[in-house]
C-alpha cells in the first residue's frame, strides 16, 4: 500500500504558537502572582489583578492548553487513521483563526470586557469566534476519522472524539445570552441556574479540555516513547466509557452549601467519588503498561515526563474528589487551597503530558535530534520543583486561612478578623510566586532547547514529507 | 413525580443500560483478541 502523505506543516505551526500562548500565561501567572503580595504592581486600568488573572487563566486553557490539543491531534489522527488529514485548508483557516480568536480575547479582557463567568469570560463576539474554531477543527478531526485506513480504532481516538464533541456542548450551552451591544450580554439563565450551568460548564471543561486530550496524548506518546504496547487497550475502553459516563454529572459539587437544590449537590457528590474508579483505571493502565520499562525513567526524560504527570493526575484525581465531600468542602472551599488543587492539574498533569507530546513531536516533524538532553532533564526538574512549591506552599495556606476563618471565641464571636486572616497569607503568596518563577524558567530553557533543536540539532532522519494531502 | 422527572429518570437508566452494554461487550473474552489489537497496531512504524 502507498504511505499516506502527512500533513506536518500545521503540526509545526501549531507547535509554535501554542509555546508563545504558554509562555505568555505563565508570565502573566507570575506577574498576577506577584501583585498579590506587592499591590503597588497593579496598574490601572489595564494592568491590574482583575484584568490580568482571567488572560493568565484563558490564555493558559485556549492559548496553551487548546493549542497543544490542535497539534496534537492533528499529528495523531493521521497516524492512528493511516490517512492524511481531510482538508489542509480548513486546517490553515484554523490556524489563523486560532491567533485571531486568541489575541482578540486578549484585547476585550484588557479593556475590561468581561461576562464575569470563571473561564468565560469572553463577551459573545469572541464565543462567536470560538464555536466557528471548534467547528471548523473537529470536522476535519472527525472526517479524517471517517475515512480512516484502519477498522479499530485506538483508545486516543475515542479520548479526541469525545474532547470535540463535549468541548462544543458544553460551550454552546454555557455561552447562550442575550447581547446588549457589541460587547455586552447577559446570561439566558437566572440565579441558581446560571450558577449550576456555569459550573457544569466549568468542571467538564476540565473533563474535555483538560483530562480527555492529555489522556489521548499519553495513550498515544507512551508506548511511541518506550515501544511497548500499553498494558490493556480493553480497561482503558472500559475506563474512557465510565469516565464519559460520570463526568457530566458532577458540575454542581463547585455550588456545595449554596441555594442549588440539595438533590443537585448529592447527585454531583456522589458522581465525583465514583470518578475515582476511571480515573485511576487509566492511572493503573498507564503504571502497568511501564511493566519492565521502569529503568526508562532514569534514562528517557520522555518517560519521566509522563510517568510524572500521570501521577499527579492521578493525586488530582483522588484530591479532586475529597474536596466534593460537603464536609471537607465545607472547611477549604473559597480558601487558597483550591487553586492549590487546580495548578497541581494545569502545571502538573496537563503541562508534563504536553511538554512531552512536543519533546517528542519537534525532532521528528524537523528530522533533528533533541540539541540538549541534559536542558531537557533540567526542564523537567523545575517543573516539578516549581509545582510542589506552588501547590503545596497554596495547601498550607488553604488549612490556615480556613482554620483561621472557623475559629471562634467562647462567645461565639470570630477570633480573628479578615485583615488579620490575609496577613498571615503573605509568606505562602511569596512561595508561590517563586514556585510560578520556577516553572517559568523551566519553559524557558523548554523553548531555547526547541529553538536550538531545530536551528542546529542534527540531522538524523529525513524530515517527514510536509506536501499537502488532499483538500 | 411529573412527566419530566419520569423523563429525566428514563434517559438516567437508559444511559446506564447502555454503559453497562459497552463493559460487558468490551469484557467479553470472544472481544479479547481484537479488544487488545489496536495497542499493537498503533506501534507499527509511521
Amino acid at each position: 500500500m502507498e504511505k499516506p502523505v502527512y500533513n506536518t506543516d500545521i503540526v509545526r505551526s501549531f507547535v509554535h504558537w501554542s509555546l508563545l500562548w504558554g509562555l505568555v500565561a505563565i508570565l502573566v501567572g507570575v506577574i498576577v502572582s506577584l501583585q498579590m503580595v506587592e499591590p503597588d504592581l497593579n496598574f490601572p486600568p489595564y494592568l491590574t489583578f482583575g484584568r490580568l488573572r482571567p488572560i493568565h487563566t484563558n490564555a493558559g486553557i485556549y492559548g496553551w492548553g487548546v493549542g497543544v490539543i490542535f497539534a496534537t491531534f492533528i499529528y495523531m489522527v493521521q497516524r492512528l487513521c493511516k490517512t492524511p488529514l481531510w482538508s489542509n485548508k480548513l486546517a490553515k483557516f484554523q490556524l489563523w483563526f486560532f491567533n485571531a480568536t486568541i489575541i482578540a480575547s486578549a484585547i476585550t479582557l484588557l479593556l475590561g470586557y468581561t461576562t464575569s463567568k470563571e473561564y468565560h469570560e469572553m463577551e459573545w463576539p469572541i464565543d462567536v469566534m470560538v464555536v466557528i474554531l471548534w467547528v471548523v477543527f473537529a470536522v476535519n478531526i472527525l472526517m479524517t476519522i471517517l475515512k480512516r485506513q484502519e477498522e479499530q480504532m485506538y483508545i486516543s481516538l475515542w479520548y479526541m472524539m469525545a474532547a470535540l464533541v463535549g468541548v462544543a456542548i458544553l460551550y454552546l450551552v454555557n455561552a447562550a445570552a442575550l447581547p446588549v451591544s457589541l460587547f455586552k450580554s447577559y446570561s439566558a439563565y437566572a440565579g441558581t441556574n446560571d450558577a449550576n450551568v456555569h459550573w457544569w460548564f466549568g468542571h467538564n471543561a476540565v473533563a474535555m479540555a483538560l483530562t480527555a486530550p492529555p489522556l489521548a496524548m499519553f495513550y498515544y506518546f507512551l508506548p511511541k516513547t518506550t515501544g511497548v504496547p500499553i498494558y490493556s487497550h480493553r480497561l482503558s475502553i472500559i475506563a474512557f466509557w465510565s469516565l464519559i459516563f460520570m463526568y457530566l454529572w458532577t458540575g454542581a459539587h463547585h455550588l456545595l452549601w449554596t441555594p442549588v437544590p440539595d438533590w443537585v449537590q448529592t447527585l454531583a457528590m456522589a458522581f465525583s467519588v465514583m470518578l475515582i474508579a476511571p480515573s485511576w483505571g487509566s492511572v493503573f493502565n498507564g503504571y502497568l503498561s511501564m511493566n519492565g520499562q521502569w529503568h526508562q525513567m532514569k534514562e528517557n526524560y520522555l518517560v519521566k515526563f509522563l510517568i510524572i504527570g500521570l501521577t499527579f493526575y492521578g493525586l488530582q484525581t483522588l484530591q479532586g474528589p475529597m474536596q466534593a465531600i460537603r464536609s471537607f468542602s465545607a472547611f477549604i472551599h473559597y480558601t487558597d487551597w483550591v487553586p492549590a488543587h487546580i495548578h497541581m492539574g494545569t502545571m502538573g498533569w496537563v503541562s508534563m503530558i504536553s511538554y512531552a507530546s512536543i519533546y517528542y513531536l519537534v525532532p521528528r516533524i524537523y528530522g533533528r535530534e533533541l540539541y540538549s538532553v541534559p536542558l531537557a532533564n533540567m526542564h523537567f526538574w523545575l517543573t516539578l520543583v516549581g509545582q510542589l512549591v506552588w501547590s503545596i506552599s497554596l495547601w498550607v495556606a488553604g488549612v490556615l486561612q480556613a482554620g483561621m476563618w472557623n475559629a471562634t471565641n467562647s462567645d461565639g464571636s470570630l477570633t480573628y478578623t479578615f485583615m488579620e486572616t490575609m496577613v498571615e497569607m503573605y509568606p505562602y503568596w511569596w512561595a508561590r510566586a517563586a514556585g510560578g518563577f520556577i516553572f517559568f524558567l523551566g519553559i524557558i530553557i523548554f523553548i531555547y532547547n526547541l529553538f536550538m533543536t531545530v536551528r542546529k540539532g542534527k540531522d538524523v532522519v529525513a524530515p517527514i514529507v510536509t506536501a499537502a494531502g488532499r483538500n | 413525580m411529573d412527566w419530566a422527572a419520569i423523563l429525566y429518570l428514563g434517559v438516567t437508566f437508559g444511559l446506564f443500560a447502555i454503559f453497562v452494554a459497552i463493559v460487558i461487550h468490551t469484557c467479553r473474552d470472544k472481544h479479547k483478541e481484537t479488544g487488545e489489537a489496536p495497542k499493537y497496531t498503533m506501534l507499527e512504524d509511521d
